[in-house]
């Protein structure tokens, strides 16, 4: 018993509720939790308050986000209407910006938080070098990301045209 | 109206920050020699934390596993420096004693060349090289001897660097937290680019020396050769400069083998021993080490060595190398920046694929 409460308070429960949260985002899938530690060294937290903007539509991206709670909107400037228009509600679980481990191109959306939120983010440079030092964990990931890119692409395809 | 309000507004939310960055250069300015131990530990902390963050990953409490690392590498550093202190303390001692008869034995070897040379070419009498010689025998023991107050750091440096582990990085987290959420990402992605290049450049070059280090005492021992200890340590040393640490161990070895063997045979073989540790460093700890880390140029390297020690002394040539990987990052990402956000280079097209989606 004695034991057990020295564990207790050895281990930390916040990281082992962190490795939980990502073996469940669909971009680590089959990568095993003990495997998940190398991703979650990669990422960088931060907290957005309640209407901060996390980035704009034409900005570089540089980074992935996953959202450890809170929830983001994904909105787009019609450049004939100059309306700017909510296009996605990212929720707990959901990751966006996507793109930016991808390529360095301008962002298609803006990304603001609808409630303070707390993000882990996923640095291109951070990818390559988590592809570069770990092989297997890198294709893993990028095999998923194709995947979820596919997935992405065929859901628009399949859209009705007017929603588009 | 308005808008004039609107720009003061913009000016004045300037001010505290400005104010407490001045008020900082101005505390630094002052108290330049109590801030210095703790910009070691601050350098020392940064090298160290992936060790921390490695465990920390795995489920240890911080707190747990910086006491842990402090506990296990303590008795482990304890070892190794009592054992070279051992060494050391007996070599600086016997440098010490005969260091006098080895001056002289360098000066009338010296003496005897010089005149030779002079002989030869009157030019050379101009440099003065016997009078340089004298001037550069004494100092050398001193110079040694100075370098020992320095140690007293060994001491502060390790003690304040635990308390900034334990604190972790809750204050560059709490200054990230607050930086403007538009350009957070910009801002992280500059520090991660440059904590990647720094922090590979770095644990490369130090994992490199020490393994030098570490050869260099081993051989040198087998070798049987006076002050391996002094030797080994000044080869670590140089090594943090390509090229340097290999010719500074043949040289400085080869003089001491000449001295205490008087003949050529150990010195050929200190020499190919160099030689092999050289070509060691350059095809397999090199490669292996280094693949990650930012690629500076040994010109450049020296040119910052020595504009450091021109800026700060010795401590200047401490910080040489990795301010320069900061400033090469920097360049490096300004250009990048130069060229995406204010579109120095025509804006790059997507690709574009004919065949559709199927």
């Amino acid at each position: 018993m004695k034991l057990f409460s020295l564990f207790h308070r050895l281990y930390d429960e916040e990281i082992l509720a962190k490795l939980t949260f990502l073996k469940g985002i669909s971009l680590f899938d089959g990568i095993k939790k003990r495997h998940l530690i190398h991703v979650l060294e990669s990422l960088q937290e931060r907290t957005y308050l309640k209407g901060e903007t996390i980035f704009t539509q034409g900005d570089i991206g540089r980074a992935l986000f996953i959202v450890f709670s809170g929830k983001i909107a994904l909105a787009r400037l019609d450049q004939t209407t100059q309306k700017s228009e909510v296009i996605a509600e990212v929720n707990q679980g959901e990751f966006f910006g996507e793109m930016a481990l991808l390529e360095e191109m301008p962002r298609t959306a803006t990304a603001y938080a609808m409630e303070d939120t707390k993000v882990f983010m996923l640095f291109k440079i951070k990818l390559e070098s988590l592809l570069f030092a770990r092989p297997t964990l890198g294709v893993n990931i990028a095999a998923q990301l194709a995947k979820i890119l596919s997935a992405r692409l065929r859901a628009m395809i399949e859209k009705p045209a007017e929603t588009r | 109206m308005a808008a004039e309000t609107q720009q003061k507004r913009s000016y004045t939310q300037f001010l505290l920050p400005a104010f407490i960055g001045l008020a900082l250069v101005y505390f630094v300015v002052l108290a330049k020699g109590a801030i210095f131990p703790f910009v070691l530990s601050a350098a020392l902390a940064y090298i160290i934390s992936p060790v921390i963050t490695y465990f920390e990953v795995r489920g240890i409490k911080r707190t747990f596993a910086v006491a842990g690392l402090y506990i296990g590498a303590g008795a482990l550093v304890f070892i190794v420096l009592y054992l070279l202190f051992h060494f050391l303390s007996f070599d600086l001692e016997s440098l010490q004693q005969s260091w006098p008869q080895y001056a002289e034995r360098l000066q009338t070897y010296v003496t005897n060349l010089n005149t030779k040379l002079v002989k030869n070419y009157p030019i050379l009498a101009k440099i003065g090289l016997e009078q340089k010689l004298t001037h550069l025998l004494e100092a050398a023991p001193q110079f040694i001897l100075g370098l020992i107050p320095a140690l007293s750091l060994l001491f502060i440096v390790p003690f304040i660097t635990f308390f900034m582990l334990i604190g972790g990085t809750s204050i560059i987290d709490y200054l990230l937290d607050h930086i403007p959420s538009r350009h957070a990402e910009l801002i992280l992605h500059i520090a991660s680019r440059i904590d990647g290049s720094l922090g590979n450049y770095l644990r490369g070059i130090l994992t490199e020396a020490f393994i030098i280090f570490l050869i260099a005492f081993t051989g040198l021992l087998v070798f049987d050769l006076n002050y391996a200890s002094v030797i080994a340590i000044l080869i670590g040393i140089s090594s943090l400069v390509p090229y340097l640490g290999a010719i500074v161990g043949a040289v400085v070895s080869s003089i001491v083998a000449y001295l205490q063997f008087e003949s050529i045979v150990p010195i050929f073989k200190i020499l190919l021993f160099f030689v092999g540790i050289r070509f060691f460093d350059d095809w397999f700890l090199q490669p292996y080490i280094m693949k990650k880390a930012v690629a500076l140029n040994p010109a450049i390297i020296l040119l910052a060595l020595m504009a450091g020690g021109e800026i700060a002394g010795i401590w200047g040539v401490l910080f040489s190398i990795p301010v320069t990987c900061i400033i090469k990052e920097i360049l490096n990402i300004a250009v990048e920046l130069q060229e995406t956000e204010f579109r120095w280079k025509p804006k790059p097209e997507p690709t574009r694929i004919s065949i559709p989606y199927t």
